[in-house]
């Protein structure tokens, strides 16, 4: 039985269902990116994890080798010599079936019997009186057979005995799949297997194996010795899952940012919530006086608030959680694409929602909830059993608690600092200070629009006409709702600035970095693999071509991280397209082209806290070699941690002659796009090769550069859906609540168009307030997105640039999005009739 | 003499068939497609140490070696090391890899500790690439991982190394007789069909000294060994069931191989037959009508499927008359494909003296 004092509370609610639902919608929205985010990234990186340990299989360890992997004679010797045999070689790479884009895995199936468990699952029903024998046969001498997860294949179309094309180290390779295998879900598909010998051939990897599995038994340390002290220097011995962790790592700051985002939308939401049972509580002043008066106790009626709340933030965290499941199918897609592009291979279709992330999304929702009710709820408790309180006192109440949440606010501020000083790298320290800032800055907020809107009332009135000045009065003389609505929008929108300047900033500076690092006019080389050296050769000895620079990059992987090697063989004008940060240029690039000196990226430098001078330790062909940094150079590559060598030092440490790229400096009047061309018709059906004007590479390397912020958009974007509703919300409850203000308004004479154009005014007012409030704390967010986050996630420094153009938009946006949310309570204040209206009580 | 075993062993092991392991395996040798693979059909002039080394133009073959060792402390014990290979095709597969081979290795290893009445066995298979696995001929080397026979000079003598965790084997092996080429002169026929047949030859005794380890315990051990050598792209007919093959050492100094092709219908295949050797190396043709092998006792294994036990084998010819007794009865091998394969004691009459000696019996296509 719900108390009779419930109901006639909750009766008030569903009288106002508009109201209810924004409260809700608000929230609800919230939750919903918070859950959204929350599945997508955990579901990438499950994905990515079920995918890792499919095919890791039983392997407890990996053998690594060098840029090229492991010699394939080391896998013998381990074998025949050191009578190892829990080992599997592995071959793999990237390749293309069509436009889909697959993990080529080579195996030898004799080696595999321990270690994984689909490879011995081929169902070759689908052929013709297949038996095993055939199938093996196929396999090992048939140098198109290939095998691929039954999902696979019926996404590609395929079916057991079909030939196909697969696009391998730039060329066209033919296939037949001779089977398919069942993958129990999503783990393994994406995968084309193969036996190992094909794999090196399509691959170009003759002679190299990507790693070697090991299976060792747990704590048995005397087969992992035995290992270690058989093999060559130049490999190691790494934990499969230690392996899977650094890759799964990578990925790491890019989801923590996502995160953030998504908490910034619940933040929004907060304020929200706040609102509405703010208002609500407002709105029943009379019968919670009433309440009081019947006898029901100050702590009654606080739980009675909080129920509400609780209900409230029960139904919105319900419907979020849902619009979360789906959202975050939407938003896998974006998540997975710039993962792909920038870290690892991940296929993740479907979201699979868990109970961890529903539950987050539910507290978050009733958890917000109770907060935002929380100060109601107490303000409420101070209310006399007599008959309510005059709309004045209200707001003398909260104009004389606007200096305290100021004075709080300034603390918060203060705290955000500190907590930015003292944080050193972490990243989510970094984030938390930026929503301390964020939270710190609200508070400030009501007070300073009370003062500026009372001050400036007058001078409005002079200026516009009373209906204006009214308006803009009328704000400092409902702050206590205003204030919020003010804030939330203010929020959002030095959300935007703060993600646009430092978006645009960052752009800028990328955009100049290409501009200078693009030194050649032309640049050809494989999507993955090398390049064919005669293919190079004759590219080259092309008329036109003055001179060309070489790049091979490789990863180079430890217990903890892996970090990119980039060997360049550099054309005479090259040298200025690395800028040296830390040295004098023309000193260190003679002793870096004999060898004595290795250049590290910034963000290298930053992580591993190292300078020029320093010396660092890498793995090469003879074990681990230190290596003198000669210099910090400026980067901005997502996989920002590399060293860079000039070629003839990595031929001396490394067994690996390939190019992936070369770059190609043009005689005067040499038309470049020409040139790509002439390129693409000598590669003909050697080698498909990429090859791009410098421009072209500066265009597309920028378009990536903007999907990767797509994310990001969307997510801000949510954000400011959150508060425009939290406006619209604000607007019809303070029309609702001076309906007879209103009416009296239009008795004494307004029109109808008089009393629209005030509502109107003053929503434009007030998010001409949010828009400016938003230039100041957007401004802030940008530098500490800049100088911290960005630092602390990626290690890049960014050159701030404020274009004014941004600020701008931010203030006519806020003003747009308010006018448009005050659009109609406008229209229905304007359509009060007085005489209705008055007679109302 | 284990054609069905090595193509059942390649069907089975690929574990792409868990589930036909136990069908038809005659439809499988029916419906394989001889054609690119050269056949035994006519004699053939063997050389050595050249066919020692492979014939990957045939499609399997095998190097067995098996033998009975005392150790210390009057042990006794036996051993099987075979290693089969196979080719996947009639021709080499275009070299667009160090990996790429038509050719496959499968091994088995067994010891039989007849004291403690227990059966090791290990398996290890490979492709014929990389030099993980391989065979070659001079200086004569076959091997899997670090398994491995090698050998050389005349008289022959061999090296066999081979481990698995809780067992090892190492042993010196002196031929004490030349080659003996069974069946017509080395064609070994194995069913009616043209070609159906291997090339076939034995090396029946060698003096073998070495070590064995069995878990913790090291044996130095000495005894006798026998090598048999066989290669084919076709033996066995679709009613051919399972085949009883005997190797057996006499204390005079002679050997007796004899293999009895068992039918579907249980009865004997008359291409059964086996080869007769003197003391001096001296060998004879024994046709299936002169010998005769009764089974006198039946054991059945834990797993399913009845094995002859113990026999008689008498060959008039010769005025043999044996009686043969497995060490211990189970020496059954759950390596891929199942089947017996152990050692056994010899007691019995030659020309009415008494006789004795030790063997080795394989009994395949019992198992359920």
């Amino acid at each position: 039985m719900i108390p009779v004092t419930y109901r006639a509370n909750f009766s008030y609610l569903l009288r106002h269902p508009w109201q209810l639902a924004l409260a809700i919608v608000g929230v609800a929205i919230g939750v919903a990116v918070i859950v959204a985010v929350d599945l997508a990234n955990a579901s990438a990186r499950k994905a990515f994890l079920l995918s890792m340990d499919a095919v890791t299989g039983e392997a407890t360890h990996q053998v690594i080798g060098g840029p090229r992997g492991v010699d394939e004679s080391v896998y013998a010797s381990l074998r025949v010599d050191a009578g190892i045999r829990a080992i599997a070689p592995v071959v793999e790479g990237n390749v293309r079936v069509g436009e889909r884009s697959l993990d080529l895995m080579g195996i030898d199936l004799f080696a595999e019997q321990d270690l994984r468990e689909f490879t011995g699952q081929v169902d070759t029903a689908e052929m013709d009186d297949a038996d095993a024998e055939s199938v093996f046969r196929a396999l090992l001498t048939d140098p198109t057979a290939v095998t691929m997860s039954r999902t696979t294949a019926n996404e590609l179309g395929l079916e057991a005995g079909d030939a196909f094309d697969v696009i391998a180290d730039g060329r066209t390779r033919p296939a037949t799949l001779f089977g398919t295998f069942d993958s129990d879900g999503t783990s393994i598909d994406n995968l084309l297997i193969a036996d190992i010998a094909t794999a090196q051939a399509w691959l170009g990897q003759q002679g190299w194996l990507s790693r070697l599995d090991v299976r060792i038994e747990d704590g048995d340390d005397a087969a992992l010795k035995k290992l270690e002290d058989a093999l060559p220097a130049g490999t190691r011995v790494l934990t499969a899952a230690g392996r899977t962790r650094t890759t799964a790592e990578l990925s790491k700051a890019f989801m923590t940012n996502l995160t953030a985002m998504s908490l910034l939308a619940l933040l929004v939401g907060l304020f929200l919530i706040y609102n509405s049972v703010n208002f609500s509580v407002l709105q029943r002043r009379g019968l919670i006086g009433s309440l009081r008066a019947l006898g029901m106790t100050r702590r009654e009626l606080f739980t009675l608030i909080m129920t509400e709340a609780a209900l409230i933030g029960l139904i919105s965290a319900t419907v979020g959680v849902l619009l979360g499941a789906w959202l975050g199918d939407r938003l896998l897609a974006l998540v997975s694409l710039s993962i792909n592009d920038f870290y690892f291979r991940v296929n993740a279709t479907n979201v699979t929602v868990s109970a961890f992330s529903v539950t987050k999304g539910m507290l978050a929702g009733v958890g917000a909830a109770l907060v935002a009710s929380a100060v109601p709820a107490l303000e409420a408790m101070a209310y006399e059993p007599r008959l309510a309180m005059a709309r004045s006192t209200l707001e003398q109440h909260t104009s004389r608690f606007l200096p305290i949440a100021a004075i709080l606010g300034i603390a918060t501020m203060a705290a955000a600092v500190i907590v930015l000083l003292a944080s050193g790298q972490s990243l989510v320290a970094g984030l938390t200070a930026v929503f301390m800032l964020i939270l710190g800055f609200a508070l400030c907020v009501p007070l300073v629009v009370g003062i500026v809107s009372r001050a400036i009332a007058p001078a409005t009135t002079r200026a516009a006409g009373t209906t204006f000045g009214m308006s803009v009065s009328g704000i400092a003389a409902s702050l206590s709702r205003t204030g919020i609505a003010i804030v939330a929008l203010a929020v959002a929108v030095s959300a935007t600035i703060g993600v646009s300047v430092m978006v645009d900033s960052f752009r800028g500076s990328v955009s100049d970095w290409l501009e200078q690092s693009l030194q050649a006019d032309v640049y050809t080389g494989v999507e993955r693999g090398d390049m064919d050296p005669t293919l190079i050769a004759d590219i080259v000895a092309l008329a036109g071509v003055e001179h060309y620079s070489t790049s091979r990059r490789a990863w180079l992987e430890d217990d903890e991280s892996r970090v990119q090697l980039i060997a360049i063989q550099m054309a005479p004008g090259g040298y200025a397209g690395t800028e040296i940060l830390d040295a004098d240029p023309d000193r260190v690039w003679p002793r870096w082209e004999a060898g004595d000196v290795v250049l590290v990226s910034e963000p290298y430098a930053y992580q591993n806290a190292v300078a020029a001078g320093d010396t660092i330790t890498l793995r090469t062909r003879s074990g681990d070699t230190p290596f003198e940094i000669g210099a910090t150079y400026q980067s901005y590559d997502i996989n920002a941690s590399a060293v860079m060598l000039s070629r003839a030092t990595y031929d001396r440490h490394y067994d690996d002659d390939g190019i992936d790229s070369i770059g190609l400096y043009l005689a005067d009047g040499v038309d470049a796009d020409a040139f790509v061309e002439t390129i693409g018709v000598l590669a003909g059906d050697r080698q498909l090769i990429r090859a791009s004007s410098n421009v072209g590479i500066r265009e597309l390397s920028l378009e990536i550069f903007d999907r990767t912020f797509v994310i990001t958009d969307v997510l801000y974007w949510l954000a400011l859906g959150v508060a425009f509703i939290g406006i619209l919300g604000a607007m019809l409850a303070l029309q609702l609540e001076r309906t007879r203000e209103l009416a009296t308004l239009r008795a004494l004479g307004m029109t109808p168009a008089q009393i629209g154009g005030m509502i109107t005014g003053q929503t434009a007012t007030i998010g001409l307030f949010s828009g400016i409030a938003a230039v100041p704390l957007g401004l802030i967010m940008a530098w500490v997105l800049i100088e911290v986050i960005n630092r602390r996630a990626f290690g890049w420094q960014i050159d701030m640039t404020v274009a004014p153009g941004i600020l701008g938009s931010a203030v006519v946006f806020a003003v747009g999005a308010a006018m448009l949310a005050g659009l109609y309570p406008a229209m229905r204040a304007s359509r009060v009739e007085p005489a209705v209206a008055m007679r109302e009580e | 003499m284990r054609y069905l075993l090595s193509i059942g062993l390649l069907f089975a092991f690929s574990a792409f068939a868990q589930e036909s392991n136990n069908s038809e395996l005659a439809d499988l040798l029916g419906s394989e497609d001889m054609s690119g693979f050269v056949r035994a059909i006519e004699p053939y002039e063997f050389s050595f140490p050249r066919d020692h080394g492979p014939h990957p133009e045939f499609r399997n073959e095998w190097w067995y070696i098996t033998g009975n060792l005392d150790g210390e402390r009057d042990r006794r014990f036996g051993f099987e090391l075979t290693i089969f290979r196979f080719s996947l095709t009639p021709d080499e597969p275009e070299k667009d890899s160090d990996w790429r081979t038509n050719q496959v290795y499968i091994a088995h290893f067994a010891v039989t500790d007849a004291d403690r009445e227990r059966f090791y066995v290990a398996e290890r298979y490979s492709r014929g690439a990389l030099g993980i696995a391989g065979a070659e001929a001079d200086p004569f080397r076959v091997w899997i991982d670090d398994w491995e026979i090698t050998g050389s000079g005349q008289p022959e003598r061999w090296q066999l190394t081979a481990a698995d965790e809780d067992f090892a084997l190492d042993l010196a092996l002196t031929a004490l007789k030349p080659p003996a080429l069974n069946g017509d002169e080395g064609l070994s026929q194995k069913s009616d069909e043209p070609g159906n047949a291997s090339y076939y030859y034995t090396i029946p005794r060698w003096q073998s000294e070495g070590t064995l380890r069995l878990g913790d315990d090291t044996f130095t051990v000495s005894g006798l060994s026998w090598l048999d050598r066989e290669w084919s792209s076709s033996a066995l007919a679709s009613d051919q069931k399972g085949w009883d093959w005997f190797a057996l050492q006499l204390s005079d100094g002679s050997e007796l191989m004899y293999y009895n092709i068992r039918k579907d219908d249980g009865s004997q295949d008359r291409n059964s037959s086996g080869t007769w050797i003197d003391a001096n190396g001296n060998y004879r043709y024994l046709s299936r009508d002169e010998v005769t092998v009764t089974v006198n006792d039946y054991w059945d294994s834990p797993e399913g499927g009845r094995y002859p036990g113990a026999w008689t084998v008498e060959v008039q010819a010769v005025g043999l008359v044996v009686d043969v007794e497995p060490v211990i009865a189970d020496q059954e091998l759950f390596t891929t494909v199942r089947y017996w394969e152990g050692a056994v004691d010899v007691e019995g009459t030659r020309n009415g003296n008494r006789v004795e000696g030790r063997g080795y019996v394989e009994l395949t296509g019992y198992a359920d």
